[in-house]
């Protein structure tokens, strides 16, 4: 098979990752700008791992990083360069295929989420991105929803709250308080 | 013959029969559960079993190891999100099978073939351990590296797309598997000065992002799509659909045996490389790789059970943990009085049969759970998307924030998540990514100690790798490999060919 | 019944800070391994804590924080609140971090509920290494330089802190040393012949010398070991060493220093209960390690001493990135 052969002609978003996104012969919008933030990023994590150690030694620990980012450098430069040569897809845009609104908003949330979990607790931010995200992707009324997400979100924290003793971040309610009570009245009922 | 006989201790104890049973159960669930890992909830058994006698808690455990090694192909499968890291090569196939409504299928071949690789791993266990034990201890930090190697040149058969691209991808991985603290040396790499960074980036969470998450931005495009129906009525593969398997299988098996009993590789990398030996012996697959062939699942489940037996084999003659989970159970026989290492088959022989016994049950459970709660699994992919989505993001921030209790690794898993998105649009492989940061530690660590050992002396280096045979066997493999990539192996090849036809 | 539960909804409705000593604990403890799941810090808590929780009547859950040579755990605990809610299970390293350039903080920013045990040092072999003792070993480094290979853990490792033992008492020798991350790794490879010598805690070794994987070359102790009653003691080959020893890893529990003194002493005593019971003790026992059960001013001692004493002997070995009286820590 011909090594450069991407993906089939259906998907081209990548669908799943043994059929990666993209075309052969044209590049998506984007495409160019990625490779080329790819190749300096690259590049400046080269110059960072040369000021780990240097050429200090073969077994310097800034060694290998060295040679894969130098690797990594390299690389998405001849990506670059053969993604500049080719021409545009003309039937494809940045908003309609690439970024949509709704990935946008969905990467939004994503951030608020991860910037909330600490203060407010995994409780509430879980529970209102799941009422949030479910309202806005089903577009079904408020019982449906509201059932929906509590329902599940009550099914994660048993299993990894309860049954794992993960410690998710517990912010403003007190959530341990409310465990202790119910293992109290378990031992309780157990005498 | 008195100890051998231990091996029936299970069946003669319904209460250890159950437990065995249970275990296996919660471990095909934990496994499927991106961010549940076997690791966290074996040692979570140590204090909960801690007042127990030591067969239950420890048939507890082997329950829970095995079926959580094969539970990762289920969501792998039906969502393309490796449950567990040693399912991330089940994806590369079960995923376009599910796809096209084929998932019943693939998960009936998975899970036969994963028990025949549990059963060759416990063959193995129980019939050479001191041996390939033996094999293991030989190899020096040049053979680790050199596997290593071997291990990176997989990118080439793990990237689909562009060759360039997967290598990038590769070195990507590789590189994010160096941030943080340096664990030889305690120097930092690629912190920037940053105290949250100095811990590294957790590789559980790098791949629930590049993953669960880019997945479900991806899925976000067509949430009105409507899902696939799945058939399930052709759960069972024929027999003859396992016999057309076997030889690839018992191939397979071997490779997974052997990385499972090397201590500090586990069945990742066994699953990985099981995966590109597939797609090397197999000239005429009925479906292309990465399109749904068989051959892609056959070969990283039959090797990921294999080495669970396989990192049995250290542990029990010498006390060397073969994996993260065998670690945790030498713990975990200490709390309970025993002594692993190697006097621990000359003074309890019977618990090594025990465990081969435990190990042989939860094999057999596993085939049971695994054909039978099939139907509500498939359920899932069912779901409608608007739903699906939210819970794999959500699964997928409470997954990587549990490993490490660390709300960094949350912020890497979303970083890593957008990162993937634009990667798969572009046609970046994910794959190499994953194997890069599994195989990150091994070729640093090694490849210093190596080198560390020859006192810097490339020259030194070289001549211990030509005078050792194991070293020069996987020096000439990493070439043969390595060549047959590359463009110049083709034109040669063709030549040759022409000639003699 | 009608008690607890209103205790219970009034910790619920008010917040966590109400609780009083005489209440503690009214909610679930969080325990921080420093270490990761199956190592020698994470075996010892995880089989006295169970003990302790008995004695206190709480729940302590525990959980493994690793990463950046246990700083993160470290940091972790030192941020949370000083409420008996947060404790840090941890080993030794901490009280290197400062000279280590490795952080900021060691225990001194905490308070010891409990000082549980001690490692001994042992320098073991590959079994074919061409000595059985530590004058032939020393002797054979002297005889061909930059050959024998020695294993290491990183600096401030178990392993940096013999070396530099054995640098300081024996005058510079010239090894290879050949870093792994952490004492069981490096007692394979010894095993498999990568390395031919490795300074171990006897616990991780003491099964593999009984079965005669690998041999003993000899303990770094003040005192002959009752598990290996055979082996030398290393100052009986050199008497210099009796300076510096004995000297050992150890574990400890530990809570922000601010915590309030009687949850110290509630938490102490559950501990100290806890460390006495005879399965814990038999299980250090068979481990080879040696219980010390301390608390208070004494364990504040113990590590202020182990402080000085090895920092100054890495800063002399010229290991230290930073000289130990930047911060404040006194030459023994």
């Amino acid at each position: 098979m011909d090594p450069e052969f991407r993906g089939d002609i259906d998907h081209h978003d990548g669908t799943s990752d043994a059929t990666p996104g993209g075309y052969r012969e044209k590049r998506r919008p984007g495409e160019l700008a990625f490779a080329l933030f790819l190749t300096l990023a690259s590049l400046f994590l080269l110059y960072s791992a040369y000021g780990i150690s240097g050429f200090e030694a073969l077994s310097a620990p800034g060694a290998i990083p060295m040679a894969t980012t130098l690797v990594m450098a390299v690389s998405a430069g001849i990506v670059a360069l053969r993604t500049a040569r080719l021409q545009r897809v003309t039937t494809e845009t940045l908003s309609k295929d690439i970024l949509p609104v709704t990935v946008i908003v969905f990467i939004g949330f994503l951030i608020v989420f991860g910037l909330a979990l600490q203060p407010l607790g995994f409780v509430l931010t879980a529970a209102l991105f799941l009422i949030v995200a479910i309202k806005v992707l089903a577009k079904r009324g408020w019982g449906y929803t509201l059932a929906v997400s509590l329902g599940s979100l009550v099914v994660i924290w048993i299993v990894f709250r309860v049954v794992f003793t993960v410690l998710l971040p517990a912010g403003i309610l007190p959530e341990a308080e409310f465990i202790q009570f119910f293992r109290t009245l378990i031992s309780k009922g157990a005498f | 013959m008195e100890t051998f006989l231990a091996i029936l201790t299970v069946f003669t104890q319904p209460e250890l029969l159950a437990l065995v049973g249970i275990g296996t159960f919660a471990g095909i669930y934990i496994g499927a559960i991106p961010g549940l890992s076997v690791t966290m909830a074996v040692s979570i058994l140590i204090s909960f079993t801690f007042s127990w006698d030591v067969y239950p808690a420890i048939s507890l455990m082997v329950g829970i190891y095995m079926g959580g090694v094969y539970g990762g192909s289920r969501t792998a499968i039906l969502l393309n999100i490796p449950g567990a890291p040693s399912a991330i090569a089940t994806a590369m196939d079960g995923y376009p099978m599910a796809q096209r409504g084929e998932a019943g299928q693939a998960i009936g071949v998975t899970t036969v073939m994963s028990f025949f690789g549990g059963l060759i791993g416990i063959l193995v266990l129980a019939l050479a351990a001191p041996f390939v034990s033996e094999f293991a201890l030989t190899f020096q930090p040049r053979d680790y590296m050199l596997l290593a190697v071997l291990g990176i040149l997989l990118v080439g058969s793990l990237s689909s797309g562009s060759m360039v691209k997967g290598i990038f991808a590769g070195a990507l991985g590789i590189a994010i598997g160096a941030v943080g603290r340096d664990p030889l040396t305690f120097t930092e790499r690629f912190t920037f000065d940053f105290q949250i960074m100095e811990g590294g980036i957790s590789f559980i969470a790098v791949m629930i992002g590049m993953f669960g998450v880019s997945e479900a931005l991806i899925q976000l495009q067509n949430v009105g799509m409507k899902a696939v129906r799945q058939k399930i009525d052709k759960i069972v593969p024929s027999f003859s659909t396992i016999k057309t398997y076997l030889p690839l299988s018992l191939q397979t098996s071997t490779i997974g045996v052997i990385i499972g009993a090397l201590p500090g590789t586990g069945g990742d990398i066994a699953a990985l490389m099981a995966y590109d030996h597939a797609k090397r012996v197999t000239k005429n697959p009925k479906i292309p790789f990465g399109k749904g062939a068989m051959e892609g699942l056959v070969a990283p489940e039959t090797a990921n059970n294999a080495a669970v037996g396989g990192a049995f084999i250290p542990m029990m003659t010498l006390g060397i943990p073969g994996d993260a989970v065998t670690a945790i159970m030498i713990g975990a026989l200490f709390i309970h009085g025993l002594n692993p290492g190697p006097m621990l088959m000359i003074d309890q022989p019977d618990m090594f049969w025990f465990i081969i016994g435990a190990l042989f049950t939860a094999n057999i459970f596993m085939l049971i759970f695994g054909l039978t709660g099939i139907k509500i699994f498939t359920k899932i992919v069912e779901m409608p998307r608007s739903v699906i989505i939210p819970l794999i993001l959500l699964l997928s921030i409470v997954g990587a924030y549990a490993v490490n209790n660390s709300i960094t690794d949350v912020y890497w898993m979303l970083g890593f998540g957008v990162f993937g998105y634009f990667m798969r649009h572009y046609g970046y492989p994910l794959g190499p990514v994953i194997l890069g940061v599994i195989l990150s530690r091994l070729l640093d660590d090694n490849w210093r100690r190596a080198i560390i050992s020859e006192r810097e002396d490339l020259g030194r280096f070289f001549h211990g790798v030509f005078t050792s045979p194991l070293s020069c066997v996987l020096f000439v493999a990493v070439i043969l490999i390595f060549v047959s990539q590359t463009p110049l192996w083709t034109a040669i090849k063709k030549r040759v060919f022409a000639k003699t036809s | 019944m009608s008690r607890k539960l209103i205790g219970a909804l009034v910790a619920f409705g008010l917040s966590a800070s109400v609780a009083t000593a005489q209440e503690y604990p009214t909610k679930e403890i969080q325990g921080i391994i420093q270490w990761g799941a199956g190592g020698s810090t994470d075996t010892v808590m995880r089989s006295v804590t169970p003990h302790a929780e008995a004695a206190l009547g709480g729940t302590v859950v525990m959980q493994n924080m690793t990463g950046a040579v246990g700083a993160i755990a470290l940091n972790y605990v030192a941020d949370s609140k000083a409420d008996g809610y947060t404790l840090l299970m941890g080993a030794e390293n901490p009280m290197l971090y400062k000279i280590m350039g490795l952080g900021d903080k060691d225990y001194s920013e905490f308070t010891p509920i409990n000082i549980l045990a001690r490692g001994t040092p042992i320098l073991v072999a590959n079994n074919d290494a061409p000595f059985d003792d530590y004058a032939g070993m020393m002797a054979y480094i002297r005889a061909h330089p930059g050959e024998l290979k020695m294993g290491a853990t990183g600096p401030g490792g178990l392993p940096s802190v013999i070396t530099a033992m054995m640098n300081t008492v024996e005058g510079e020798m010239d090894v290879i040393s050949v870093p792994y991350d952490g004492d069981g790794p490096a007692l394979t490879a010894l095993q498999g012949g990568a390395i031919d010598v490795m300074p171990a805690v006897l616990g991780a070794s003491i099964e593999s010398i009984r079965a005669g994987a690998m041999k003993p070359i000899a303990i770094f102790d003040v005192a002959q070991n009752a598990k290996l009653p055979d082996v030398p003691l290393v100052t009986s080959a050199n008497e210099g060493y009796s300076k510096y020893l004995p000297w050992g890893p150890f574990f400890g529990v530990f809570t922000p220093k601010s915590t309030p003194d009687d949850v110290v002493a509630k938490l102490s005593a559950a501990y100290a209960e806890g460390a006495a019971h005879p399965d814990f003790v038999k299980l250090m026992d068979d481990r080879g390690f040696t219980m010390m059960g301390i608390s208070g001013a004494e364990a504040n001692d113990f590590l202020s001493k182990w402080q000085q004493g090895t920092a100054w002997l890495l800063q002399d070995a010229g290991l230290a990135k930073a000289s130990p009286e930047e911060f404040g820590i006194a030459r023994p």
